[in-house]
């Protein structure tokens, strides 16, 4: 216990550190770091509708945090859920606006394509990756880039809503995920993350699959003499993940924007990846991190408007926390520098 | 055979060099950490980095030189951190990597509000782009086929003659030995008393200078602009050759020519009407094929490795079973 609180004391004093760096940049860009802060968080919690959307942008990361939490475990870098939330989101869209079924069921159809988008867009570099040992690094930023010009393809030249510019036709009500208030756009898409994230915790804390993947990501060469078959092993876990960014894109169309368009979400991937680095691969930490930085862009809104900053300043300050982060644990203990590496590799 | 000659011909080799200068000097760049056994994921932000500050050196000063100047100044600001945090710190160099690129495309873009309250681009405001180089000479000498050889800019220059250089830097110079023996064999470093840090931040410095002329060679070479996230996967590109090439600069240099050419060659497809969303994807396209095909074809090697290798280990046991017999 003492060490999971010196863990998470570690993780806040970076997280300090790196908000004490971002309001020197602040000052350097010619604001008022207070007068930043309180916008943010002004814009994040200054009302029930604030709240409400902050909620709402913590959906997709808490979805893509959960995906990159799958393959930090297995010791898989999965920085491709950019591009699978984007054929998810499509996919969904596609299953939205041209199949008429019933309620309900044409939802979950919807998210199911999504899921299998996902994980077809990851099976290739996942193959790769398994079989003979290709980066899965490069191959899945790399397949990002063609994932999104893909999906612009598609809605462009394809399905562009007649009369609309870079966008599908809406998708039909039946698919739509139920919204939760009046007054938001925050649907079901918090519940499907929140039980995936405890969902994927209990899978890795209490079943035998999810120790083999714990395993193969701290201890490879301890696993395959337990018996783990470690390649398929990582082939899983990487579609696993490829299928948790893909659904990420379907919750964001069917619940958000009930339609696929052009830079529909933007950067939720990286951010996902960046909560799932912050809570150093478990799923229910997450859950904490995507908060938070689902307040740092739902208040980043009001900082464009109310101040003379970028909205971008919030990314600065997310790299930030990542580096300051990575560098804590040799702050504390430098002249160990195992405990350095074994840190971030799970 | 119409078509081929308007899309083939010698503008388009000259297209081709164009494109490959930046790629080639990030993945040369990037070859010294890669020998010096440093994963550097974080190139594509470093040049991105580089490219705005070029911009706005080249602004403040009215001259592409010290613009240039400035931009390897950030480029060797980027590069001392990462080497602080992987080196030093000992954090994990893919996260690193990407954290740096993150902060590169946030900063740009801040910065880029803060200074000329826009969003987008940054166009005009008397950024002076480099010169190009006529060689005297060259029209006389090749005819039609002169742009080959004259009217780059000097970075287009640099980015070449810098082949040949490394090759024999690495094959001839202590210093190219030691980042060598650093990224291959960290422990024979170690026991022949060299400083694997010292080698370390010295590759990553190295890194960042080369790179950093990249930078310069985006938004100060032919086009005088800069735009948001104007790397545009650049940078990881050159990882993707990194990987394959193992860092060998003439295997950098065919693997640069490769995506040279696939980016000069998508823009052209773009003039005949094709889908420029589709065309766009032609480059990563065939940096994603080059890493699985050569990523594959290294697989016979490994299996003959292991067969030796455990032919190896079996002639040992006979050799060791015979010695037990021996003595009975």
């Amino acid at each position: 216990m003492t060490d999971r609180l010196r863990a998470i004391s570690g993780q806040i004093i970076a997280v300090g550190v790196a908000l004490l760096m971002g309001a020197i940049i602040i000052l350097l860009v010619g604001e008022s770091p207070v007068h930043v802060l309180m916008t943010l968080l002004r814009g994040a919690f200054g009302d029930q509708e604030k709240i409400a959307g902050t909620l709402l942008q913590t959906t997709p990361i808490l979805i893509c945090g959960v995906a990159a939490c799958i393959g930090l475990r297995g010791g898989m870098f999965n920085v491709g859920i950019e591009g699978q939330l984007f054929l998810g989101g499509f996919a969904a869209a596609w299953v939205g606006f041209s199949f008429s079924l019933p309620a309900g069921i044409h939802t979950l159809a919807a998210l199911a394509l999504a899921v299998v988008a996902g994980a077809a867009w990851v099976a290739i570099p996942a193959y790769f990756r398994a079989r003979y040992n290709t980066n899965e690094v490069v191959s899945t930023i790399l397949s990002n880039y063609i994932a999104v010009l893909l999906t612009s393809y598609f809605t462009i030249f394809l399905f562009k809503r007649p009369g609309g510019w870079s966008e599908t036709p809406p998708i039909l009500a039946t698919a739509y995920l139920p919204e939760i208030f009046s007054f938001s756009r925050l649907n079901w898409g918090l519940f499907i993350g929140l039980v995936l994230a405890v969902g994927a915790a209990l899978i890795f804390r209490y079943t035998s699959w999810g120790y083999g993947v714990t395993m193969v990501g701290s201890a490879p060469k301890f696993a395959e003499y337990g018996g783990v078959n470690v390649k398929r092993q990582g082939f899983v876990v990487l579609l696993l993940s490829g299928a948790v960014g893909g659904l990420a894109g379907g919750v964001e169309t069917l619940g958000v924007h009930h339609r696929f368009m052009e830079g529909f979400a933007p950067g939720f991937g990286f951010d996902g990846l960046i909560a799932a680095l912050l809570a150093n691969g478990s799923p229910v930490a997450t859950i904490v991190t995507a908060l938070f930085f689902g307040a740092l862009r739902s208040g980043s809104l009001l900082l464009e408007v109310d101040t003379t900053a970028s909205r971008e300043i919030i990314t600065v300050i997310q790299a930030l926390i990542i580096l300051s982060v990575s560098a804590q644990v040799l702050i504390k203990r430098r002249g160990d520098s195992q405990a350095g590496e074994r840190r971030w590799k799970f | 055979m119409e078509i081929l000659d308007k899309l083939i011909n010698v503008a388009l080799i000259a297209a081709t060099l164009r494109t490959t200068a930046p790629i080639l000097l990030v993945a040369l760049g990037g070859s010294f950490t890669t020998k010096a056994g440093i994963f550097n994921i974080g190139l594509e932000g470093q040049m991105l980095a580089r490219a705005f500050f070029a911009v706005i050196g080249s602004i403040w000063t009215g001259s592409a030189f010290a613009g240039v100047a400035c931009g390897v100044a950030a480029a060797l600001a980027f590069a001392l951190a990462f080497a602080v945090l992987v080196v030093t710190f000992r954090a994990n160099e893919v996260v690193v990597g990407l954290a740096l690129n993150i902060l590169a495309g946030g900063m740009t873009i801040s910065l880029m509000k803060a200074i000329f309250g826009t969003r987008g681009s940054i166009v005009g405001h008397g950024i002076v782009g480099l010169p190009k180089v006529q060689i005297p000479g060259a029209q006389a000498l090749l005819g039609s086929w002169a742009p080959l050889i004259s009217g780059f800019t000097p970075i287009v220059y640099v980015a070449f003659l810098a082949v040949p250089l490394l090759v024999l830097f690495y094959n001839r110079t202590r210093l190219g030995l030691y980042i060598r023996v650093v990224g291959e064999k960290p422990e024979a470093a170690e026991a022949l008393g060299i400083s694997i840090t010292r080698v370390r931040y010295i590759a990553s410095l190295l890194c960042g200078l080369l790179a950093g002329l990249a930078g310069a060679h985006l938004s100060l070479g032919y086009i005088t602009m800069f735009t948001e996230n104007m790397s545009s996967g650049r940078g990881f590109m050159a990882v993707a050759i990194l990987i394959f090439s193992n860092g060998d600069p003439l295997k950098v240099l065919a693997g640069c020519l490769l995506f040279g050419f696939a980016d000069a060659f998508s823009l052209r497809l773009q003039t005949f009407g094709f889908p420029s969303y589709l065309v766009l994807t032609v480059p990563y396209v065939v940096a994603l094929t080059a890493l699985f095909a050569l990523s594959y074809r290294a697989r016979p090697k490994i299996i003959k490795e292991t067969l030796a290798s455990m032919q190896k280990l079996l002639s040992a046991d006979r050799n060791s079973a015979q010695v037990d017999k021996n003595p009975q």
